[in-house]
């Protein structure tokens, strides 16, 4: 099990990792409850397009501004997943917003680098 | 019954077809080139401006079913009419947070006009 060695995509549209856009507010983020669910309904969504290994998505603590807060990440188990999903997400709605998707860098994923 | 078990609130996800907003403002939103992390920032920001304001012009301020928040307590004009109806609420909560992210575009993004459609709130309180 190596996440970094040798498995470093250089270029992003081989990436196994997307980034979703303008579907989340921090205020969504804060009760445990409603983060959960979020949780839930992205993982459940995306399992349609590929294997999910993991989905981060960065919570505000304590009012400081926190990175990343608004974005979610999820990592497939193959690029072709994440590519299936990109196409697929892309302007669908949720929570009445328009979602918006990019590929995302692996190592950065990793190392929650947003 | 027992209280312990969560109702399961809603499903978030709708589908593109269903956009109607999104297919108005004609952005793409799958976006497969690199892009810097600011580059995307600026991008989604000026989306969900256009967003917003599509949504406010062909009036699809209420969300669905399960997005929508409990009501208050109706208020009335002079007149009797309500004024917070559920159209009224939605749209106001929409163009609250269009302003704050046009304020916040034009800071951030050079040469930024704002929706043609767009008037800065005046100061109405006192």
């Amino acid at each position: 099990m190596s996440a970094l060695a040798g498995t470093t995509a250089t270029d992003l549209e081989d990436s196994r990792v997307v980034q979703l856009l303008n579907m989340v507010t921090p205020d969504d983020l804060i009760s445990d409850d409603e983060y959960e669910e979020i949780v839930e309904d992205v993982k459940e969504e995306c399992e349609k397009y590929g294997k999910v290994v993991d989905i981060k998505i960065p919570r505000p603590a304590g009012g400081r501004p926190v990175p990343g807060v608004g974005k979610i990440f999820v990592k497939f188990e193959t690029p072709g997943g994440a590519k299936l999903a990109l196409r697929n997400l892309a302007g669908k709605k949720f929570a009445e917003r328009t979602v918006v998707v990019t590929f995302f860098s692996e190592e950065y994923f990793e190392v929650g680098a947003w | 019954p027992d209280g312990t078990k969560r109702r399961r609130k809603r499903n978030r996800w709708g589908n593109a077809e269903d956009n109607k907003a999104a297919g108005l403002m004609g952005l793409t939103t799958g976006i497969e080139a690199h892009m810097t992390a600011e580059q995307i920032e600026v991008y989604v920001l000026n989306l969900r401006i256009e967003e917003i304001s599509q949504k406010i012009r062909i009036n699809d301020v209420v969300p669905g079913d399960g997005d929508r928040s409990p009501s208050p307590a109706p208020q009335y004009d002079n007149a009797g009419r309500r004024i917070n109806t559920r159209e009224y609420r939605y749209k106001k909560r929409l163009e609250d947070e269009r302003h704050k992210l046009i304020e916040r575009a034009i800071k951030e993004i050079p040469n930024y006009h704002p929706p043609s459609d767009y008037r800065r709130p005046t100061k109405t309180q006192e």
